[in-house]
């Protein structure tokens, strides 16, 4: 073993990182998509679209449903599988290094608090473009005669983004004060279910116009519905962005101000 | 600037700053007092041991001066920047938490590259610290291995190669041995003094092994239930606290006039005969008493000499470190 000097000479002191947040992302990323659970992700999800795919482009009997509805189904299947994977990430992962007990070796670098949660959040967002790329393919086959590739690929773009920022965001400030990695992921479940939920009723009068505009999810639904199925022009339906854009906005304004507030142990469920 | 050049040539204003200054530092959780008034000062390549029993207060109060928890009353400073800078501080020092969990799927490499990274240093830089580091902790052979298979001390080790990461001012060491072979807690205890002495940091070392902090640590804070209730280096520790006992021989014949002179001996708190060891007392003396050690031992053995009794043999006891501990924490069995 050489000497502890020869190493302190070899070891500068560093005044911290300039962008620890793209050091914290880079260190996610890898975790993810390097590990077996991004990559068996991938996969489960590429098994459901080719089956969907398949069912929907060579089955004449199942395949009971237009081109255009397929589409528009193989495309929001993308987006909601994204918001829940990219949930399941971000409510991980504050509770989830407590629960490890790796947070506080985390807490004591140089990176501020905010940087930290930015970092993890950009990591657990980074699932929407991946599965968008991979859900592509299956929209290019099944768009044939309808030329509405490019309209679904980018309003599902549009849409999914906004979406996935906000719901990423939600779990990392259910994280950041959740003590438990359970109860930081059944909280932010409960919140998708209850939001997702109205995207599968038949919701009708002003209630229902209500719930469909105030709803992240219904809105970015019923907006993707109208561009794919119902080919309404882009500006048609603009205020059905309202509800995704405004919740992309506040909820991750809120998560980057509590996540200042980010403490060695959790608030809740203690 | 190596902090080696920065230890060397500091500036003119820090000469003679303390690396750590605590005053009168508490922290409290709702109604519970976790420290209270912790204050003390520590010097470069000072090694500092921080006992106590559990829930003394030990890891409250390295996370309060590691900037985890803010203080709730007092202040501290290291290298002269203020607690009130947690970000400045961070830097300076390096912290190996008692209950420091490892990524599992990460390499000891990969672990390091990351502290390395997070602490400002370039790619190509956190590549060769980590080198360094793991070579000087041993760990050089199982660089690539992955963290799961390492064993506990192995793992230790790693946590303080990271404490190294931004070669520190200041490291606190939280319970480093728990929970090793005695093979592991002599790699880690040879570490620690290294670091004290090669590279000039203090250690604020939390254990309750208390071989380990005579071994080591050139001063001691005794805390009890977020109290400090002794401090100074382990002889004044001793010297305050550990019981006296001394075993006296004197002729069988003379046993009854020993007593009686013994008993009127300055400090002496107890004497009687052994039982079944004919002509030996029992000696207990007075804890700290004010003319120290030798002083009440020399009263003792003056007041059998005034009674004309002659000592055949005297063997003095007790004086150890976890003495002193068990009286000041209260847990000694009387």
């Amino acid at each position: 073993m050489t000497s502890l000097a020869h190493a302190e000479s070899a070891i500068e002191r560093p005044s911290g990182p300039s962008a620890g947040w793209l050091v914290v992302a880079g260190q996610e990323l890898r975790d993810i998509w390097f590990s077996a659970r991004g990559q068996a992700i991938i996969v489960a999800y590429s098994l459901l679209l080719s089956l969907l795919t398949y069912l929907a482009a060579s089955n004449t009997e199942l395949n009971i449903i237009d081109q255009r509805d397929t589409v528009n189904l193989v495309t929001q299947i993308a987006m909601a599988l994204a918001v829940v994977v990219s949930l399941l990430f971000s409510a991980d992962s504050i509770s989830g290094e407590r629960e490890r007990e790796t947070l506080e070796s985390l807490l004591l670098t140089p990176v501020p608090r905010r940087e930290i949660a930015l970092g993890k959040l950009l990591a657990a967002v980074s699932v929407w473009p991946v599965m968008l790329v991979v859900a592509i393919p299956y929209i290019w086959a099944l768009r044939a005669g309808t030329g509405l590739f490019a309209d679904a690929v980018l309003a599902g773009l549009l849409v999914g983004t906004l979406l996935v920022v906000a719901f990423a965001s939600l779990g990392v400030i259910v994280s950041v004060f959740s003590a438990s990695n359970r109860l930081a992921l059944a909280a932010t479940f409960f919140i998708f279910v209850v939001l997702l939920a109205p995207t599968q009723l038949p919701l009708s009068g002003w209630v229902g116009d209500l719930i469909v505009q105030v709803n992240p999810m219904t809105a970015g639904s019923t907006f993707l519905q109208r561009i794919i199925v119902k080919e309404h022009a882009w500006g048609d339906d603009l205020h059905l962005l309202i509800a995704p854009i405004a919740a992309a906005l506040v909820v991750s304004t809120i998560a980057f101000i509590v996540a200042g507030r980010l403490r060695l142990q959790g608030s809740f469920g203690r | 600037m190596s902090v080696r050049d920065a230890v060397e040539a500091p500036p003119a204003n820090s000469m003679t700053r303390p690396a750590l200054t605590v005053e009168g530092i508490s922290k409290a959780f709702g109604s519970t007092i976790a420290v209270r008034e912790l204050s003390f000062e520590a010097n470069s390549g000072e090694v500092i041991g921080l006992l106590g029993p559990n829930g003394a207060g030990k890891t409250t109060a390295i996370r309060v001066l590691s900037t985890i928890y803010p203080p709730t009353s007092g202040r501290f400073a290291v290298s002269g920047i203020p607690h009130t800078k947690p970000s400045a501080i961070r830097p300076l020092i390096g912290v190996l938490p008692e209950s420091a969990g490892y990524p599992l799927h990460q390499s000891g490499a990969e672990f390091l590259r990351y502290y390395a990274r997070l602490f400002g240093h370039t790619a190509g830089r956190a590549r060769e610290i980590a080198e360094v580091l793991l070579m000087e902790v041993g760990l050089a052979e199982r660089a690539a291995s992955s963290i799961a298979t390492y064993s506990r001390g192995m793992r230790q080790r790693l946590g303080v190669a990271r404490a190294l990461m931004n070669a520190p001012s200041v490291i606190f060491l939280d319970e480093p041995t728990l929970g090793l072979d005695p093979a592991g807690q002599r790699q880690i205890l040879a570490l620690i003094r290294n670091v004290a002495r090669e590279r000039g940091a203090t250690v604020i070392l939390s254990t309750h092994f208390l071989d380990e902090v005579e071994e080591v640590c050139s001063r001691v804070i005794i805390m009890n239930r977020g109290d400090v209730i002794a401090e100074g280096t382990v002889a004044e520790i001793k010297r305050k606290a550990a019981p006296r006992t001394a075993r006296v021989r004197v002729p069988e014949e003379m046993l009854d006039r020993a007593l009686t002179a013994m008993r009127r001996a300055q400090g002496v708190t107890g004497v009687d005969s052994v039982e079944g060891e004919p002509g030996w007392l029992a000696v207990a003396f007075e804890r700290g008493a004010t003319e120290g050690e030798r002083g009440v031992a020399n009263s003792a053995i003056r007041s059998l000499l005034e009674a004309n009794v002659p000592i055949l043999s005297l063997e003095l006891e007790g004086g150890r470190l976890s003495d002193a501990f068990l009286y000041l924490t209260g847990e000694e069995k009387l």
